[in-house]
C-alpha cells in the first residue's frame, strides 16, 4: 500500500519571466487521496499539466506510476485518468458514444469495453441517460460522465483537474462518494480543488502558493500545525466591528463565520486578557469570546495570506 | 513507440464521422454544394464565345460603298448593333449609351478607299475587361476583311478587257503568284488534345479541384481547432493515442466523403455535360494525392490556429490567391513567370495539369509523374507538420 506512485523533483515550469511552478518536490502513495490546494494562479492547473505529461516542464522531473512523466509520457498515458477542469468531452456525442470513443481510445479490449461500461454508467448513475447527447446533460451528470471517460481503462491513478467546480451540494456529495469507492478499490487520487470542505476529505493535502508547495499533511495534521488557538467573538454591531479588527496592527486577519469574527492574531492570549479590561470600541457590544479549533478553512487562509507567525511549518 | 491500434484509428474517424453526421448544416452543405458548383460553374464556363455584345453603329457616309460594309457588319454575331442618327457627337459615352463598343464610318470613307488612300474607320472600346476588347477588336477586322475581299472582286470583275490581255502577256509564274495573292491564304488547323473545343473538358478538372478544395481545407482546418477550443484536445492527448493515430483518423471519414463527392462531380459532368473520362485508374490516384494533400494543408492549418475562428480566417487567405494563381479557369502561361513560380506551391496547379495532360492529353505517366510527386511530397510534409504543431498544446 504505501509505495509512492507520484514523485516530483525540483520539477519546475516557467512561462518566460512569470514561475508558474518552482521546485516542487514530494511525493504521494499509491491509496492516497491527494488534494491540491491553493488560490488561482497558484500553480496547481500547471503541475497537474506536468504530470499528465501535457506541459513540458523547465527544469527536474517527475515520476508517475515508475515512469518519466514527460520523457515516457506515451507509457504514462495508460496509467491514469484525467478530469479536465472545463467540459471537454464532445457535446454532440452521446454519452454512450463518448464512453466508447474513450474506450478505443484508451485501448480497451473490445471483449472487456460492454462490462466496463455497463458498470461505469451503472457507478455514476447515469444508465437512463445513456442514448443522451453529452451537452444537453445537466453540469453535475457532465463531469460524471467525464470522471466515466477517466475510468474506462480502469487506471490506477486519477487526475482530476477542480471536478466539482460549479456544481450543486447534491452532486458533488456524488462525485466524492464515487472518489471513496474509488480509493476504496486501491486508486490514488490527486484532486485540486477550492472547497475546504473537500480539503477536509482528502486523505493529504498539499498547499501551493505561487507556485511553491507550503505544505503537505494529512488535514488532521495541518489543523495540528497551528501553533495558537483561535478567538471568536461575538458582537454587535458585527461588520463596523469586522472592518476596524482588521485595521488593528495586533491582528493578521479576521473572518466571519456564522455570524462570528474569527481572530488570526499570533498572540490572541494577550488580545483576549487586554480585551477582558478594556474592550477598544465604545460603540460595539462585545457580548461573548470564546476558543475554537481550526478547521481546512483557517488553514488555507493561514498558508494562502501568509500568517506565517501562527504556523508551525508542516511538511511531511 | 508503440504499435499503430486500427482500433484506436477507427473509433478517431468514427467519432470525426459522429461530428459530421451531426451537424445537420454541414451535413446538408455537402451534399448539395458540390451538383450546385459543378451544375453552375459547368454552364458558367461553357459558352467560350462572346456573342449579341450591345455596339453602337454610326453611318455618316451615305455612299452605296459605305451600306454594303454595312450590309456585311450587321450580320456579326458577336454584335448587337444599336443604330443611331449619323448627327450624334457623344459615340465615346460608351456607359451612356449603354454599349460596349461603337464603330464610326466616317463622312467621305467609302471615297477615301477609292481614292487609294483608306481611311481607318473610327472604334471606340470598352477596354476594362481586355479579353472581351481584344476580341470584339477582332470581330470587326474580320468583317472589314470580309468586305475588303468583296470589294476587290468587284473591281476585278470590272476591270477593263485591256488589262486582262496585257496580263496574259505577263510571264506564267507572275500570273500564277498574282492570282495567289488574290486569295485569301489559309491555314488547315489540326486541333488536338480537345478536337472539339469545349471548354467544359478543359475546365473540368478546375471545377472538381476548386470544390473539393474548399470543402476539404476549411473543414478540415475547424477539426482541430475545434477540438483545442473546447479543450477536449487536452482529453485526447491524454489518452494513449498516438499523434499519428488521431491524424490518421480525423483525415479518414473527409477522405471517403470527398471521395464519395469526385465521384459526385465526375459522374454530373458526364451525364449532363458529356465530358469522356480517360483511363479512370490514372484520374483515381491523382485525385487520391491531390486530397490527401489538401487534408494534410487543412490539417496544418488546423493545427496551427488556435480558434475555429482563426482557422477558417487562414483558409480564406490560403485558398483566395489559389483559385486565381493555380490555372484552374485559365492557362497559367498568361501569368508572368514569377507568379507561375508561386502557382507551383499550390496543389490545385499540380492536380489541374496532372488531370488535364491525362484526360485531354492522354499523356504516358511520365509527363505527370512529377506533379503525382508534389502533391505525395505536400501530403507528406502536411501530415509530419500537423502532427508536430499538435504537440503545442501551452494555452
Amino acid at each position: 500500500m504505501n509505495e509512492t506512485i507520484i514523485a516530483l523533483d525540483c520539477l519546475t515550469k516557467n512561462f518566460g519571466d512569470l514561475h508558474a511552478v518552482e521546485d516542487l518536490t514530494f511525493a504521494i502513495e499509491s491509496g492516497t487521496i491527494f488534494g491540491f490546494l491553493g488560490a488561482n494562479g497558484a500553480g496547481k492547473t500547471t503541475t497537474m499539466r506536468m504530470l499528465c505529461g501535457l506541459t513540458h516542464p523547465s527544469r527536474g522531473r517527475a515520476s508517475v506510476v515508475g515512469h518519466d512523466a514527460w520523457r515516457e509520457r506515451q507509457a504514462v498515458r495508460e496509467k491514469f485518468g484525467y478530469v479536465a477542469q472545463r467540459f471537454s468531452l464532445y457535446p454532440d456525442l452521446t454519452v454512450d458514444e463518448n464512453m466508447r470513443f474513450f474506450g478505443g481510445a484508451c485501448r480497451v479490449p473490445a471483449s472487456q469495453l460492454e462490462t466496463r461500461l455497463q458498470r461505469l454508467l451503472r457507478l455514476t448513475d447515469l444508465e437512463e441517460k445513456h442514448a443522451t447527447a453529452a451537452g444537453s446533460l445537466s453540469g453535475g451528470m457532465r463531469q460524471l460522465l467525464a470522471l466515466a471517460c477517466a475510468l474506462i481503462h480502469d487506471p490506477p491513478l486519477l487526475f482530476l483537474d477542480e471536478p466539482t467546480s460549479g456544481l450543486d451540494p447534491v452532486h458533488r456529495q456524488q462525485i466524492w462518494n464515487l472518489l471513496y469507492d474509488l480509493s476504496h478499490e486501491g486508486k490514488t487520487i490527486f484532486v485540486t480543488t477550492h472547497y475546504m470542505d473537500e480539503a477536509d476529505r482528502c486523505t493529504e493535502v498539499g498547499f501551493i502558493r505561487s507556485g511553491r508547495l507550503l505544505a503537505k499533511a494529512s488535514p488532521r495534521q495541518l489543523k495540528a500545525s497551528f501553533r495558537t488557538r483561535l478567538l471568536e467573538l461575538d458582537v454587535d454591531p458585527v461588520m463596523p466591528a469586522l472592518v476596524r479588527l482588521r485595521g488593528s496592527r495586533e491582528i493578521l486577519g479576521v473572518s466571519l463565520r456564522s455570524g462570528a469574527l474569527r481572530i488570526y492574531a499570533s498572540d490572541p492570549e494577550r488580545l483576549m486578557t487586554n480585551w477582558k479590561t478594556n474592550w477598544p470600541f465604545a460603540d460595539i457590544k462585545l457580548l461573548d469570546q470564546r476558543w475554537v479549533k481550526p478547521d481546512m478553512e483557517d488553514v488555507f487562509t493561514a498558508y494562502s495570506q501568509r500568517y506565517d507567525g501562527l504556523l508551525t511549518r508542516s511538511t511531511s | 513507440m508503440k504499435s499503430i491500434s486500427f482500433r484506436a484509428i477507427a473509433s478517431v474517424a468514427y467519432k470525426e464521422f459522429l461530428h459530421i453526421y451531426r451537424d445537420r448544416r454541414v451535413l446538408v452543405l455537402l451534399i448539395v454544394l458540390p451538383p450546385l458548383f459543378t451544375f453552375i460553374f459547368g454552364h458558367a464556363f461553357q459558352a467560350g464565345q462572346l456573342t449579341d455584345v450591345p455596339a453602337l453603329l454610326i453611318n455618316r457616309d451615305k455612299s452605296p460603298g459605305a451600306q454594303r460594309f454595312i450590309d456585311i457588319v450587321s450580320k456579326n454575331k458577336t454584335f448587337h448593333w444599336k443604330q443611331v442618327p449619323a448627327e450624334i457627337t457623344d459615340e465615346s459615352d460608351l456607359l451612356g449609351h449603354g454599349v460596349k463598343a461603337a464603330l464610326v464610318v466616317p463622312a467621305g470613307w467609302s471615297e477615301s478607299l477609292q481614292n487609294g488612300d483608306p481611311a481607318p474607320l473610327p472604334f471606340y472600346l470598352d477596354g476594362s475587361d481586355a479579353n472581351t476588347a481584344d476580341e470584339l477588336e477582332g470581330g470587326v477586322r474580320q468583317s472589314l476583311g470580309d468586305f475588303q475581299i468583296d470589294e476587290r472582286n468587284v473591281i476585278v470583275d470590272n476591270l477593263p478587257p485591256e488589262v486582262f490581255e496585257l496580263g496574259k502577256k505577263l510571264p506564267l509564274e507572275v500570273r500564277h503568284q498574282f492570282v495567289s495573292l488574290m486569295t485569301a491564304w489559309t491555314i488547315k488547323s489540326n486541333v488536338l488534345y480537345n478536337p472539339k473545343e469545349r471548354f467544359i473538358d478543359y475546365v473540368v478538372p478546375g471545377i472538381i479541384g476548386l470544390i473539393l478544395q474548399l470543402l476539404t481545407v476549411t473543414l478540415m482546418a475547424c477539426t482541430i481547432a475545434r477540438e483545442r477550443e473546447s479543450g477536449t484536445l487536452f482529453q485526447l492527448l491524454v489518452t494513449s493515442l498516438g499523434r499519428g493515430e488521431i491524424i490518421v483518423g480525423k483525415i479518414l471519414p473527409y477522405l471517403a466523403i470527398s471521395s464519395c463527392l469526385i465521384v459526385v462531380i465526375i459522374g454530373l459532368s458526364w451525364w449532363h455535360f458529356n465530358v469522356i473520362f480517360y483511363q479512370p485508374p490514372a484520374l483515381a490516384l491523382i485525385c487520391l494525392l491531390f486530397l490527401l494533400c489538401s487534408l494534410g494543408l487543412g490539417l496544418l492549418i488546423s493545427a496551427f490556429s488556435r480558434t475555429q475562428t482563426q482557422a477558417i480566417q487562414f483558409s480564406v487567405f490560403f485558398l483566395l490567391p489559389v483559385f486565381v494563381l493555380s490555372g484552374a479557369f485559365a492557362p497559367l502561361d498568361q501569368l508572368p513567370r514569377p507568379v507561375r513560380y508561386l502557382s507551383e506551391f499550390f496543389p490545385l496547379t499540380h492536380f489541374c495539369r496532372a488531370f488535364r495532360l491525362v484526360n485531354m492529353y492522354h499523356a504516358a505517366p511520365t509527363f505527370y509523374a512529377g506533379d503525382l510527386l508534389v502533391l505525395f511530397a505536400g501530403a507528406l510534409v502536411t501530415f509530419v507538420g500537423a502532427a508536430v504543431l499538435l504537440q503545442r498544446t501551452e494555452q
